[in-house]
């Protein structure tokens, strides 16, 4: 049995190994590059060298008011989001688990076909539904006399965002989630019924338990995502009216790429890696299995 | 043990669940076919928006983006964009399910801190890493060549992450079975796990090529050359900023996409339900 | 384009140009990026605003050697106030090849409808504040239920509308020395205020989307837009549209409008065969801007523009009538944060969230913070104050 052990050590590590050499030089280099980066004052397109700060950039982040904004008007996109979207791609997951084998395809390949869009189409074309003079929403609401500001009033501008996030993003989660529930055997199911379960207890007791690595999983993903969000709000608002859907990782992109400052565009980063960690760590906990 | 499909055999849903969902799925999908529709407008009628199907049915966007081979060489990109695609999808499933396998099965000394910075790692803004990751290609000189984007996709933990949940949960009465008949390792993996995983993996593979075909920075950063392209940065870039060409947009989304939701189509007849075995004694 | 660069590469086979195609923003960050790597391209085209924080960083290859050389152009045949855009420090760093100025377009249908007319029945635009407003209000038309279906005017994009109206009124942005942002004055209010009167005074203007107010003017609902020349393109494919254009009217006291130009420049370290190839290459299309214009747009050698094809390019030469006196934003190094402080200003002023003063002194407080910001790294390595 010894031996077997040993070879088995070096069989993971066998299995692990490619991958490991590529996450090493591809991501874990570059990361640690970059978040080095922001200990500097490195402005681009300066004839100045760059100047080791120390933690100047992070000093200048908190008395920075443009971020404390990007930063709430995430964390509100991230709770406007990522509840329906999970809630509803589970619902339709449920769905096409339980509907007829021949159209079930047709019906997953529908939900899921938005997700494919490129942003940059996406976000081109919900812009135009949304233009509140001359867009298509509108369009069709004019005889009812109604016309809404979609992305020109503060208050209108998050719930549009969210609402063409729910079209473009749900495909992926319902992918995942349709896979974990068809991993669940359907005599459990029908074990339980025989026993008198009803379809609310079997939920709970059956198919949340074991479907919990794989919610797990998607609601982790999803939260990671939703704190990064970016391009849809690039496309269809550019951070407006008046910056409220500037999210962080837009501000971090305008200080990198139109503002040259890499030094304060790594340390936003370093900032905005320390609030996902911490969410993925509280996610973690309250859903770790005791 | 007796093997049956996985599926419920009483249909639970009825009708009215049919049709909410049916109602929902062309919701989702209407969006699509109204870029599909408008790609057959001339601009000046897209702007007036009088109804919803073309009043004056042309060709001339498309003729417009796929005659032009020099300064638009569509199917060059066309190509770029299958091959990058396919070959960061087959990388990304094999080095990532060998590695989940690793973690969720196997002994490794580190795992435990390994594994957490590794999904640490899917919390990082990929800008972070965009300008450190073009110095590295420069130094290997991998510069304006398909390896700037295929290779770097492999480390990506998305993949790792998802197939390590999953084979979390597949019963390992299967896996002992065959270790106790004598299997090696890998014929254990190749031969009992991976069959059973073919619903992630395939989800797996069409995530990866559908995000690799997305991608817009990656192109746009490591590629120069515009032969090199891939589909969507080369139809993108050919377009000004200053105006919005509806017409052309909406003909140029479509021919990007089109591409994608044929091979969707295609692919996902590979994750259908009947392939999850119980393999449970009733 | 593609077609002078096609007929440069045929008539000259020892040169080979290869051009690449890409919206602005990308464009400059892929000189960014690529400048970063030692593989930005030997030509690249910058915008007046932005040649300043190019200059600075060395990236750009000065020319007045090579304009006062054998293969050289005429200074005089150069729009003086466009040639000085892209100085800095004494030397020039691009050459000019168009002048892309903000005109009026205005829709003649509409004009006609409303009796805008001249003696004999040609659409009259207006020339200045009196008339502007005259004619706005005329050309806007009550819908039903309560909203116009039709407006005079439309704010499409905000600032290179507003600046344009504010240098009308005088107002200056910063002191000469760039070393204090004066936005909020007098004049620059007044302005603003004028613009924010069109909207909720004399309500001749729909409520701003920003740039996708351009829309309307395409569909025929607005009579009047200020753009920039590259829309003309964009205009022609509209083939219901019986549009002109006009210069802009004078609003204030003044008489201005915003402009920027494409220059054509160099990479700092081009020498040798290279650098008289690029040289070359440059001058030629400096010399056939004829043909650029043809696009839509204003060449910068007045030889060209008092050409008879130039002249029959209606809407070119409407517009070009306005270079002597186009104005350039504030030459910055930081030009993207003070386009976004100003643009917030703007926006809430429009909006109404904000009076034009407190919206204004909002922007410049942060401009000078910035202006501190940037003057502070400087000093810090050891460089002094560089404006």
């Amino acid at each position: 049995m010894t031996s077997r052990r040993n070879l088995s050590r070096y069989t993971g590590y066998f299995f692990a190994l490619p991958y490991l050499i590529l996450f090493t030089g591809f991501v874990l280099l570059p990361l640690f590059y970059g978040l080095t980066l922001s200990l500097f004052r490195w402005e681009m397109l300066s004839p100045l060298p760059a100047q080791f700060v120390g933690i100047a950039n992070f000093q200048e982040a908190f008395h920075d008011n443009y971020f404390w904004q990007a930063l709430g008007t995430t964390l509100r996109f991230v709770l406007l989001a990522m509840p329906p979207t999970i809630g509803l791609a589970l619902l339709i997951a449920a769905g096409l688990r339980a509907a007829p084998t021949k159209r079930q395809s047709f019906y997953r390949a529908a939900y899921f076909l938005p997700t494919i869009m490129t942003i940059s189409v996406a976000g081109i074309l919900w812009r135009w539904f949304y233009n509140s003079e001359f867009g298509l929403f509108n369009a069709f609401l004019a005889p009812a006399g109604v016309k809404i500001p979609w992305i020109t009033d503060v208050r209108w501008a998050m719930p549009s965002i969210v609402l063409m996030t729910l079209w473009w993003t749900i495909g992926g989660p319902m992918m995942a989630l349709l896979a974990g529930l068809q991993n669940i055997p359907i005599s459990y199911y029908e074990a339980a019924s025989i026993d008198g379960a009803k379809p609310g207890t079997q939920f709970w007791r059956i198919t949340l338990p074991l479907l919990r690595p794989v919610l797990l999983f998607v609601v982790v993903l999803n939260v990671i995502g939703s704190v990064q969000v970016f391009g849809q709000v690039y496309m269809i608002t550019r951070g407006g009216p008046e910056l409220s859907t500037r999210t962080l990782v837009q501000y971090i992109y305008e200080t990198a790429f139109n503002n040259y400052r890499m030094g304060y565009a790594a340390a936003l980063s370093w900032l905005l890696f320390v609030l996902i960690a911490l969410f993925s760590f509280i996610q973690f906990r309250l859903m770790r299995e005791q | 043990m007796r093997l049956r499909r996985n599926q419920p055999s009483n249909q639970g849903m009825g009708l009215a669940g049919e049709t909410m969902l049916a109602l929902g799925a062309a919701l989702f999908v209407l969006p699509i076919v109204l870029i599909a529709i408008t790609a057959f407008k001339p601009d000046a009628e897209i702007v007036h928006f009088k109804s919803v199907l073309p009043q004056t049915a042309t060709t001339g966007n498309f003729k417009e983006i796929l005659g032009n081979p020099e300064e638009i060489p569509i199917f060059r990109w066309f190509l770029n964009s299958v091959l990058v695609s396919s070959a960061v999808a087959l990388l990304v499933v094999t080095v990532s399910s060998m590695a989940a396998y690793a973690f969720a099965r196997l002994d490794l000394a580190g795992k435990r801190w390994i594994f957490p910075l590794i999904i640490g790692t899917l919390m990082v803004p990929g800008q972070v890493l965009l300008v450190p990751a073009y110095l590295i290609l420069n130094r290997l000189g991998w510069l304006d060549t398909p390896l700037a984007l295929i290779i770097p996709a492999g480390g990506g933990a998305f993949g790792f992450f998802l197939l390590h949940q999953f084979f979390l949960g597949i019963p390992k009465d299967l896996e002992e079975a065959a270790e106790l008949d004598g299997c090696s390792r890998w014929r254990i993996f190749w031969n009992v796990v991976l069959p059973l995983s073919r619903p992630a993996l395939a989800s797996l593979a069409i995530f990866t090529f559908v995000g690799s075909w997305n991608d817009f920075l990656g192109p746009l950063v490591f590629l120069d050359s515009v032969d090199k392209y891939t589909l969507p940065v080369g139809v993108a870039l050919f377009q000004t900023s200053y105006y919005a060409e509806y017409g052309l947009t909406m003909a140029a989304a479509a021919l990007c996409t089109l591409p994608v939701v044929v091979a969707f189509l295609f692919f996902q007849r590979f994750i259908t339900q009947s392939v999850a075995l119980t393999g449970l004694k009733d | 384009m593609l077609r002078m660069v096609k007929r440069f590469n045929a008539e000259n086979p020892d040169i080979q140009a290869l051009m690449q195609r890409m919206d602005w923003a990308t464009c400059y960050n892929k000189l960014f990026v690529a400048g970063m790597g030692g593989r930005a391209p030997e030509l690249f085209v910058v915008h007046t605003r932005a040649i300043q924080r190019f200059a600075r960083a060395g990236f750009l290859r000065e020319n007045d050697d090579l304009m006062s050389g054998a293969n050289g152009i005429d200074l005089a045949d150069l729009d003086a106030n466009v040639w000085k855009g892209v100085e800095y420090h004494g030397k020039h760093y691009g050459l000019p090849l168009d002048v892309h100025a903000m005109g009026m377009y205005y829709n003649r249908k509409l004009f006609r409808e409303a009796g805008i007319v001249d003696a004999q029945g040609t659409p009259r635009p207006p020339t200045n504040r009196e008339e502007f407003l005259d004619a706005a209000k005329r050309l806007t038309i009550p819908g039903s239920g309560g909203r116009p279906d039709q407006w005079g005017f439309v704010f499409t994009n905000w600032e290179s509308n507003i600046y344009t109206i504010m240098r009308q009124f005088g107002g200056e942005f910063f002191t000469p020395d760039y070393q204090k942002c004066i936005v909020n004055n007098a004049e620059n209010v007044a302005a603003l205020q004028f613009c924010v009167d069109l909207i909720r005074r004399y309500k001749v203007a729909p409520p701003p989307e920003n740039f996708d107010s351009w829309i309307g003017f395409r569909q025929g609902k607005v009579a009047m837009a200020f753009e920039g020349i590259y829309m003309l393109a964009d205009l022609q494919k509209q083939s219901d549209l019986d549009f002109s254009g006009a210069p802009v009217p004078q609003m204030g006291d003044h008489i201005a409008v915003w402009a920027d130009s494409h220059n054509l420049c160099m990479r700092s370290d081009l020498s040798g065969e290279k650098l008289a190839a690029t040289w070359r290459f440059i001058k030629y299309l400096s010399d056939n801007s004829l043909d650029w214009a043809a696009g839509g747009q204003i060449p910068t050698r007045p030889s060209r523009r008092n050409s008879p094809r130039f002249q029959q390019m209606s809407v070119q030469s409407a517009f070009a009538r306005q270079v002597p006196y186009v104005n350039y934003l504030p030459r910055l190094p930081f030009i993207f944060e003070f386009q976004t402080e100003f643009g917030l200003a703007l926006e809430k002023a429009l909006r109404g969230r904000a009076t034009p003063a407190d919206a204004l002194q909002v922007a410049q407080d942060n401009i000078n913070r910035i202006i501190a910001r940037d003057r502070e790294a400087n000093e810090a390595a050891g460089r002094g104050i560089s404006a």
